[in-house]
C-alpha cells in the first residue's frame, strides 16, 4: 500500500513524474505509442492522429478556458488560422518543420488581438466577442479567395523531410503524436511555473490576482496567445493530415466540441484535457461499431434506427458524466487511483 | 490452478483484449470471390433526410444483384456505417472499411469527405470512390482520378436549366434570369459557371443574391428583386428554406418570375412541403420520378424491390439515386471483369470512362455517358398543383 511519496531533494520535489512506477509506466506508453503505428492498422492510426489533434487542440483551449477563466467560442477559428497558414507557407516552399510553428504563431497574433476585450469584459460577454471573432474569421476564410481559395478551400501538400513525404497515416503520425506528447508536457509544466500560477489565480479571482502583482493585461492576452498557438499548430496538423482546408471545417460546431472536450474532461486540467478528447473522440465511434455489431448480429432493418439512437446515447452520456461527476472524468480518474492507492483500505 | 497457469492465463487474456481492442474480431476479409462495396452514407445528421434514401436504394440494390447471381458469378457484400455528415467521422469510415474489407468501390456522403480522401484514393490506386456531391470541383479525372458522380454537377445542372430558358424564349430577346444562392462551397460551386453559360446564351443576368443557407428573412433581398424583376430566379444551395419565402414574396409583390431549383430541392417530399407556394416551381431533375407516367423498366424494378419493404423510402429521389450508384458499379466491375482484368483502380477508371451511351433502363430518358466522370443529363420539371411534370426533353450538355 502506497502511503506517500517523499521527496529527498529539490529536483525530485520538482519532477514532473516524481516516483518510478511513473516513470516506468510513461516508458511503457513512449513505447507503445511508438509501436502502434505498425500493429495498430490504418484505421486505429487515423483515429489517433485524429485524437493528436483534438488533445493539441482541446489543451489550448483548457489553457485559456480552463485555467484562465476565458471561455473562448472561436477555437475552431484559429485553428482554421493555422490550417490556412500551412498551406499558404506550403505554397511558398516552406518545410513543415517551419510551417507549424508560423501557423501557431499567426493563430497567437490573431488571437492577441482577440483576447484584447478580455481586459474590459469577461465570462459570457467576453465568449460572445470570441463567437463574434469565430464568424469574422470564418468570413475571412470564405472571402479572401486569392489566399484561402473561398469556399472551395485549398489543397495542402503533404509534409515533406528532405525529400521523404509524410504522406498517408503511419507516416504523419510520427509527426502528429510526437508534437501532442511535447505540447502537453509543455502545457502540463507551464502551470508549475510563475506565469502558469498567474493564470489560475487571474481564473480564481482576478482583482486578487492583481493586488498580489499580476498584470492582468499581460497575463490574460499571453493565456490567449498561448491557447491560440496551440489551436494553430493543431490546425496546421489537421492541414497535413486532411490535406484540405475549407471554411465549413472550421465552424462553430468544432469550437463546441473542444468545449465540451474540456467540460467533460476537466477544466483546469490536463489529464481532464487527454480523458475529454479521448472521450469525444472515441465515444462516437465505440457507438458505431456497437451499431455495426448489431447489425452483424442480424439486426439488420434497425440499422438507420440504432443509428439514430447512436446520437442520444452520445448526449445522454455527456449528460450523466455531467450530472454524476461535474469535475470531469479526471476527476473519476483520480477517485480509482485514490482507491487503488489506498486498497484494500476504503478512502 | 498453478502459478504458472495463472500467468500464463492472465497474459492469454491480456493479449486477447489487446487484439480486441485492435480490431481484430471486425477484420472480415472479403472471402474469395465476394465483391465488397463500402458506404459511409449520412443517416443521421444534417444530410439526414436524403441519407435514408441512398443507403436504402443502394443496399437493395446489393440484395436484388445478388438475388440475381451477382456480378459475373461474383457475389456483393454491402458494408456502411453511418457518418453524421461528419468529415471527420466519414473519413474514419471510409478508413476502416478500406483497412477491414477492400473494397474496391465505395460511396461517400460530402464533397469535403472526397476532397480529404482524394490524396488517399489517389495513392491506393485500388477503388473507385463515388457519393452524392456534384460539386464541380470533383468531376476532374486529373486532380480525382478515381471519383465520379452519379449525374451532372451543379454547374451541368444550372445549364440544363439555363437551356430551357434559352428554349422558352419566344423573339429574339432571351429572358432574364438572376442567381440567388446559398454562402456555402455547395451554394457558390455553380456560379461562374452558369454567368458564363449564360452570357454564351446571351441570357442577361439581371441580378446575384448571396444568403445564408436556411436563411428565414429574406425581405432585404426581395426589394433588390423587385427592382431587377428577372424573369427567372435560380436558387441552389438550398434544400428547402429560404425558398418557399422567396416564392410568397414575390408573388404577394406581383412578380411573374419563375422559382427554379436544382436536384437537392426537387424531391417530392420536399416539394411538398413548399404547400402552396410550390405550384409553378420549375427545376432540373437528372433522374425520372417514381411516379412518372411513363412506364420504364428500372423504375419499374425499383418499385417492385423497395416496396416490398415497409418504410422504404423507394419513391425518393435519393433511393433512386443510391440504385444508380448501384448500376454504375455494375458497369464498372462487368466491364472490367469482362475485359479479364483485376479490380483496380485503373482498370475500373478505364472501365468507368469506357460507359458510353448506356441505357440507364429509364432511369435517364436518354443514352447517357460518362464525360469527365460525371453523368451531364437531365431535364426539367414543373411542380402544379398536384404533381411534378415534365418541362423539357432530356437535355445532354457538353
Amino acid at each position: 500500500m502506497r502511503i506517500g511519496d517523499f521527496h529527498a531533494s529539490y529536483r525530485h520535489d520538482e519532477a514532473l513524474f516524481d516516483t518510478r512506477v511513473q516513470r516506468a509506466w510513461l516508458g511503457v506508453l513512449l513505447a507503445a505509442l511508438a509501436a502502434f503505428p505498425f500493429v495498430g492498422g490504418s484505421y486505429f492510426v487515423y483515429l489517433a492522429c485524429l485524437l493528436g489533434i483534438h488533445l493539441i487542440s482541446a489543451a489550448g483551449l483548457n489553457i485559456m478556458t480552463g485555467y484562465t477563466g476565458l471561455i473562448s467560442l472561436g477555437h475552431a477559428a484559429f485553428m482554421g488560422v493555422g490550417c490556412y497558414t500551412v498551406a499558404v507557407a506550403e505554397k511558398a516552399s516552406i518545410p513543415f518543420y517551419l510551417a507549424l510553428p508560423l501557423a501557431g504563431l499567426v493563430s497567437a497574433a490573431i488571437g492577441l488581438v482577440v483576447g484584447i476585450p478580455s481586459l474590459r469584459i469577461k465570462g459570457l460577454y467576453f465568449a460572445v466577442a470570441t463567437l463574434a471573432a469565430q464568424f469574422v474569421l470564418g468570413f475571412v476564410f470564405r472571402e479572401w479567395e486569392s489566399v484561402t481559395g473561398g469556399v472551395r478551400g485549398a489543397n495542402v501538400p503533404a509534409a515533406s523531410l528532405f525529400g521523404f513525404e509524410l504522406a498517408g497515416d503511419q507516416r504523419i503520425y510520427f509527426l502528429i503524436v510526437p508534437l501532442a506528447v511535447v505540447m502537453l508536457l509543455g502545457a502540463r509544466n507551464l502551470f508549475r511555473t510563475r506565469v502558469g500560477r498567474a493564470f489560475i489565480a487571474i481564473r480564481d479571482r482576478d482583482i486578487s490576482a492583481e493586488v498580489l502583482g499580476i498584470s492582468l493585461f499581460h497575463h490574460k492576452l499571453l493565456a490567449f496567445a498561448i491557447g491560440s498557438f496551440y489551436a494553430g499548430v493543431a490546425g496546421g496538423l489537421w492541414g497535413y493530415f486532411f490535406r484540405v482546408a475549407t471554411p465549413e471545417l472550421f465552424g462553430l460546431p468544432l469550437s463546441v466540441f473542444y468545449l465540451a472536450a474540456i467540460i467533460v474532461g476537466g477544466l483546469g486540467s490536463i489529464l481532464g484535457t487527454i480523458l475529454g478528447a479521448t472521450f469525444m473522440t472515441m465515444v462516437p465511434e465505440v457507438l458505431r461499431a456497437l451499431v455495426a455489431w448489431a447489425e452483424a448480429l442480424g439486426v439488420q432493418e434497425a440499422g438507420v434506427f440504432l443509428a439514430s439512437i447512436r446520437q442520444v446515447v452520445f448526449g445522454l452520456l455527456i449528460v450523466g458524466f455531467l450530472i454524476f461527476e461535474p469535475h470531469g472524468l479526471a476527476e473519476i480518474w483520480r477517485r480509482v487511483r485514490r482507491f487503488f492507492h489506498l486498497w484494500p483500505f476504503r478512502t | 490452478m498453478s502459478s504458472f497457469d495463472r500467468r500464463r492465463f492472465i497474459g492469454s487474456g491480456i493479449a486477447a483484449s489487446a487484439a480486441a481492442a485492435l480490431g481484430a474480431p471486425l477484420r472480415v476479409f472479403a472471402q474469395s470471390g465476394e465483391i465488397v462495396i463500402g458506404a459511409a452514407p449520412p443517416i443521421t445528421g444534417v444530410f439526414a433526410f436524403a441519407g435514408a434514401g441512398l443507403h436504402a436504394g443502394l443496399s437493395d440494390w446489393v440484395e436484388w444483384k445478388n438475388a440475381q447471381g451477382g456480378i459475373a458469378g461474383r457475389k456483393l457484400r454491402y458494408v456502411a456505417e453511418d457518418s453524421g455528415y461528419k468529415v471527420d467521422q466519414s473519413v474514419a469510415i471510409f478508413k476502416k472499411i478500406v483497412a477491414q474489407h477492400r473494397p474496391p468501390l465505395f460511396y461517400g456522403d460530402s464533397t469535403g469527405w472526397a476532397k480529404a480522401i482524394a490524396p488517399e484514393v489517389s495513392q491506393l490506386g485500388s477503388l473507385l470512390a463515388t457519393g452524392p456531391s456534384f460539386s464541380s470541383d470533383l468531376a476532374d479525372p486529373v486532380k480525382a482520378p478515381y471519383y465520379f458522380m452519379p449525374g451532372p454537377t451543379y454547374s451541368g445542372m444550372i445549364e440544363i436549366l439555363l437551356e430551357h430558358v434559352s428554349r422558352s424564349a419566344a423573339g429574339a430577346t432571351k429572358p432574364s434570369v438572376a442567381f440567388v444562392y446559398s454562402d456555402t462551397e455547395f451554394g457558390r460551386d455553380p456560379i461562374p459557371a452558369g454567368k458564363a453559360k449564360a452570357a454564351k446564351l446571351g441570357i442577361p443576368v439581371a441580378l446575384e443574391i448571396v444568403t445564408k443557407p436556411g436563411a428565414v428573412d429574406v425581405s432585404a433581398e426581395m426589394i433588390k428583386l423587385r427592382r431587377a424583376k428577372p424573369d427567372f430566379v435560380i436558387f441552389h444551395g438550398y434544400v428547402l428554406a429560404p425558398i418557399p419565402e422567396f416564392i410568397r414574396q414575390m408573388r404577394e409583390a406581383g412578380l411573374s418570375s419563375r422559382g427554379m431549383g436544382t436536384i437537392y430541392s426537387m424531391d417530392k417530399t420536399t416539394i411538398d412541403q413548399m404547400g402552396a407556394t410550390g405550384a409553378g416551381f420549375l427545376g432540373v431533375m437528372p433522374y425520372r420520378y417514381s411516379f412518372d407516367s411513363q412506364k420504364t423498366p428500372t423504375m419499374e424494378l425499383i418499385r417492385e424491390v423497395g416496396s416490398r419493404k415497409p418504410g422504404s423510402p423507394w419513391q425518393t429521389l435519393f433511393y433512386t439515386q443510391g440504385w444508380l450508384v448501384g448500376m454504375i458499379f455494375d458497369q464498372v466491375i462487368g466491364r472490367t471483369l469482362g475485359a479479364k482484368k483485376e479490380l483496380t483502380g485503373p482498370n475500373m477508371k478505364a472501365a468507368l470512362e469506357s460507359i458510353n451511351k448506356w441505357d440507364t433502363g429509364g432511369i435517364f430518358g436518354v443514352p447517357v455517358s460518362m464525360r469527365t466522370h460525371a453523368i451531364p443529363a437531365g431535364r426539367t420539371y414543373l411542380v402544379t398543383g398536384k404533381s411534378i411534370e415534365p418541362a423539357s426533353d432530356w437535355i445532354t450538355i457538353g
